[in-house]
């Protein structure tokens, strides 16, 4: 890789208390690279996400995005460089319409910022971008609907919606797919697939089944740390990862 | 010197009776993130029940009963108001409050109307107990010392050393894990809203034959509470005393030195203009230290809001 | 409340200004226009003006509390402090006779305001909830407690008064009388609605909706939900202090009670009840509440106590307010149901007023058993007098009360009944 990375972390510490729950990960992401972090959990996917995107300060080590320094950034600035995220935690607008929760993401993207002087309504470019959003998360028969009202696998389509809406190009996902049946998992992914082609493309999974066919090269977090990255096929045949996250997963069943 | 130590006593009197205003106020925020707006109008009820308790059955009777029916009171409100709004939200949940600060200010006009009461110290605490330099030290003034006191170490001692309190300082830094260990959230809830009312009550009783009992004396010290625990940081117990004690001398002083502005603008060089009432700035020249008194408390809630958001000793995120 | 839901309902898929959105705009014109015709008495005219800058005030303070989540307790001081300066402008322009007219007075007024807003906000958006609401109270008591200190701008405890007739007539017109205010009220309380309105339409005023929602989400799409707030909360200020020049116009004096809690939280009160969640919550909320407190007022001594009351029943029982619960109505309505609810709600409701009254009337007599002058016996209740020391009327007004709160209670479940099958889909049995 010659290019600037996408993503490139190095060093990333960060402790709660006494207790240090990501021990040093070094990772570079290349661009239009789609990467799956996967680990048990407790593994700390969650915390390197929002160490990354700036939700918590990092206690050591650093974050750059296209070769651009994150620390000190707020997550509105990171946003504004061109990363959009979503959360384990379903992290919607409950009150707003579901077309009203995909125009607001769009809104400083296309450069509306704090203005005070354009009407939303007025912008047909504005509602057929959030149309066509909609349609590619098959949400608009649901368009006028408050998004607090929608079924689970809805409300997570529509965050991930909001998440690529305003166009960034490098995607985190945080695990997608929690919580979901097989048939739902399936759309979820395939959705994934669809919405972020040709995007930098990270995300958490819990499951190393789902990421499987989508990710070009898995990360594997254990404790807080990386223990392998790779092409899936590698990852999987990884002696250390099978026993470290079989030995986890079993540990974390007990 | 002996201004001073009066002042001192004075200052601690004020001090004291704040913080078991913002001590009750803290442990209600602290567990249940809701600030009671209404806390100071239980500190009223507390002044009009042991008003009204005394003219039966004597001074302290009122003492005794007054903070338990307050607290009763507090934690049936808690029960089937506040447990009904809190599904709503937190602002729901202060407007809530809010509005109970005014409907109760109307019962007590209702019931006792406008007039302050003549609701007085006990006779048997109505002597001057010593004097500093000619200034009298009144007996009762003692014993609210003494019982605010008393009360502050009972506190800590139900904080520290007991199983129910181990469970609300636990909740006073990690609110939603107490949640999760199982215990009777609800209750506690109910609990701490009785408790905390209740020293409010305890606070009025004592207070009333002092500060006077009439229906304004709830939004009078209400919102000092309120400057109180922003300025000792929202949550904390410790911050909640010693702004209480801050702001009880930082009042008493300042009302009891005359302190002008413009001998203050003089001694820095500024000439007195010859004549004021033309000028614009003429209030500067004429204020004096009494004046600005009662406004200080805010101002230093202002000064600590722009250079220390999360007041004295707050950390926690609201 | 899906309020974003029942907008778009409303608007055009594509935005542009439609019959349906412009309607509302054009009736309320209709009416502002010619009421003065129907209700010509100057008392009248007062309680309109009174209620129009009531409106301006209520709307603005929605701008923070139902679009931008931000519960403010001290905020008199935006349209008090907007009112301070309007006085001062007439005056000083009465001295020195400049050519300002009195129709622009309030935007000076706005000005003012919006700049109170800026130093005030710079500070205080920083958090919303608990911490915003602390912030404005304290600040909101600063300067209240300032107004008797700066005499000089607040004019200590008679407060600043001018004359509004100061200046040289504008097109024929010297506001003289209050039917010229009126106008010029009715001109300001159009303007600053339609802009609030589409304030709320801009990417500003829709993020402030999302900040409410979710301030953490809002950050991950690039806004801060500081400034977004903090702009909010200016534009607020400014529509406040347009309210406060309409106050200095019209009552043509500002004093202390301009400022303090009271008003602030009178404001508040009448937002809510008229609903936050709905644009036209407030406006509703500041009609009734203005009529409720002038007809009240003049009945009972103890009116404050009945709207504490009413105001407590409403954040318990209807957070929507007066917009939520008319609103309620709306699927219903549009099912072509709603006729199947006129029935049980009189059957409901009228015993419940007979019962609301009759508690009123108990308290009415407790009251005056309590209160009134030695030897005072006689009261006058619901246009019957009688002696309020005797027992039969109480025995009365105890078993009409008893009766009518059980009937109520009776008829409650077909109520609700009818509720359910009203808002049923045609052919879907409950």
């Amino acid at each position: 890789m010659t290019a600037v990375p996408a993503l490139n972390i190095q060093g990333l510490r960060k402790s709660f208390g006494k207790t240090e729950i990501i021990r040093g990960v070094d990772l570079t992401i290349g661009r239009q690279e789609r990467h799956a972090v996967i680990g048990p959990n407790g593994a700390g996917k969650s915390t390197l996400f929002n160490l990354i995107t700036g939700r918590f300060p990092p206690t050591g080590g650093k974050v750059s995005l296209h070769g651009k320094d994150l620390s000190g950034l707020a997550p509105f600035q990171i946003n504004r460089l061109g990363l959009s995220r979503s959360f384990q935690i379903t992290n919607i607008f409950p009150k707003m319409s579901v077309f009203e929760n995909v125009r607001c993401s769009l809104l400083w993207a296309r450069g509306y910022r704090y203005s005070f002087w354009n009407m939303v309504s007025k912008s047909r470019d504005l509602s057929e971008a959030a149309d066509a959003i909609l349609d590619q998360i098959n949400l608009s028969d649901r368009r006028e609907l408050p998004a607090g009202v929608l079924s689970y696998a809805e409300q997570r389509a529509l965050e991930i919606g909001i998440t690529i809406a305003g166009g960034a190009d490098v995607i985190m996902l945080d695990e997608p797919t929690a919580g979901m049946s097989h048939s739902e998992t399936d759309y979820i992914v395939d959705l994934i697939r669809r919405v972020t082609e040709n995007k930098t493309l990270i995300m958490v999974e819990h499951d190393m089944g789902v990421v499987f066919g989508l990710a070009d090269r898995i990360s594997v977090l254990v404790y807080g740390e990386i223990i392998a990255t790779g092409r899936p096929e590698e990852v999987r045949a990884n002696p250390k990862v099978q026993e470290a996250y079989l030995g986890a997963a079993l540990e974390a069943e007990h | 010197m002996d201004l001073i130590l009066v002042n001192l006593i004075d200052g601690l009197v004020t001090g004291l009776l704040l913080f078991m205003l913002s001590a009750g106020l803290t442990l209600i925020f602290s567990m249940m993130g809701v600030l009671n707006f209404a806390h100071a109008s239980f500190y009223m009820l507390g002044a009009y029940f042991a008003y009204q308790i005394s003219l039966f059955m004597g001074f302290w009777m009122g003492l005794l009963i007054a903070p338990v029916i307050v607290g009763l009171a507090g934690a049936g409100i808690e029960r089937y108001g506040l447990r009904r709004v809190h599904q709503y939200g937190h602002v729901p949940e202060l407007i809530f409050t809010f509005g109970l600060a005014l409907l109760i200010e109307e019962i007590v006009q209702f019931i006792w109307g406008k007039n302050q009461m003549p609701y007085s110290p006990p006779e048997i605490l109505q002597f001057t107990l010593f004097s500093i330099a000619g200034n009298a030290i009144p007996a009762y003034k003692i014993f609210m010392l003494c019982m605010s006191m008393g009360i502050f170490i009972a506190l800590l001692y139900v904080l520290t050393r007991t199983r129910v309190g181990m469970v609300i300082q636990a909740a006073l830094s990690y609110p939603k894990t107490v949640e999760a260990l199982g215990h009777n959230v609800p209750l506690v809830f109910m609990g701490v809203f009785g408790v905390g009312t209740a020293l409010a009550g305890v606070a009025g009783v004592i207070a009333g034959p002092v500060l006077g009992t009439f229906p304004g004396m709830a939004f009078l010290l209400g919102s000092i509470v309120f400057v109180t625990i922003v300025i000792g940081g929202l949550g904390s117990l410790w911050g909640a005393l010693v702004a209480s004690l801050l702001i009880g001398w930082i009042t008493t002083f300042a009302a009891s030195y005359n302190v002008a502005m413009a001998d203050i603008l003089v001694a820095v060089g500024f000439e007195k203009p010859a004549d004021l009432s033309e000028s614009a700035l003429r209030d500067l020249w004429s204020l004096t230290l009494p004046q600005i008194g009662p406004i200080l408390p805010y101002l230093l809630m202002v000064l600590i809001l722009v250079f220390r958001p999360y007041g004295l000793f707050g950390k926690r995120d609201v | 409340m899906n309020r974003q839901a029942v907008q778009n309902q409303t608007t055009a898929p594509q935005g542009g200004v439609t019959l349906a959105t412009a309607l509302p705009w054009i009736i309320s014109t209709i009416v502002l226009l010619f009421i003065p015709l129907v209700f010509t008495s100057n008392s009248a005219i007062t309680i309109m003006n009174q209620m129009a800058i009531t409106i301006i005030f209520a709307l603005a303070y929605n701008m923070l509390l139902g679009q931008g989540g931000m519960l403010s307790f001290g905020h008199a001081i935006y349209m008090g402090f907007g009112g301070f300066v309007s006085v001062h402008v007439i005056n000083y322009v009465e001295d020195y006779s400049l050519p300002l007219p009195l129709p622009v007075l309030p935007l000076l007024g706005g000005l003012a305001g919006l700049a109170l807003a800026i130093l005030i906000g710079s500070f205080s958006t920083r958090k919303a909830g608990t911490v915003f609401a602390m912030i404005s109270l304290g600040v909101g008591e600063l300067i209240a407690a300032c107004s008797v200190i700066i005499v000089v701008f607040f004019g200590g405890e008679e407060g600043v008064s001018g004359d509004r007739t100061y200046g040289l007539p504008v097109f024929g017109i010297e506001f003289l009388q209050q039917i010229e205010v009126y106008y010029l009220i009715v001109f300001w309380l159009l303007l600053s609605a339609l802009l609030m309105y589409l304030f709320s339409r801009t990417p500003v005023g829709r993020m402030a909706n999302a900040v409410r929602d979710n301030p953490e989400r809002a950050e991950f799409l690039g806004y801060s939900a500081r400034w977004v707030r903090f702009f909010s909360f200016c534009a607020s200020g400014f529509f406040c202090g347009i309210a406060g020049g309409l106050f200095a116009i019209n009552y043509e004096i500002l004093t202390e009670e301009n400022l303090n809690l009271v008003q602030s939280g009178s404001i508040l009160l009448i937002t809510f009840l008229g609903g936050v969640g709905f644009f036209f919550g407030p406006i509703i909320g500041a009609i009734v509440f203005t009529l409720l407190s002038t007809v009240l007022s003049l009945q009972t001594d103890l009116w404050q106590l009945y709207v504490g009351a009413l105001f407590l029943a409403a954040v318990m029982y209807f957070p929507g307010g007066l917009a939520g619960v008319i609103m309620m109505h709306w699927p219903a309505f549009k099912m072509g149901n709603i006729r199947l609810l006129i029935g049980p709600y009189i059957k409901t409701f009228t015993p419940c007023l007979v019962g609301i009254l009759g508690t009123a009337a108990l308290i009415e007599m407790t009251f005056h058993f309590r209160h009134a002058a030695i030897g005072d016996e006689e009261m006058t209740l619901f246009w019957t007098t009688f002696n309020s020391h005797s027992v039969l009327p109480w025995l009365l007004v105890v078993a009409v009360t008893a009766a009518a709160f059980w009937l109520t209670r009776r008829n409650l479940p077909e109520m609700v009944a009818a509720w359910h099958t009203a808002n049923s889909l045609p052919g879907v049995s409950k």
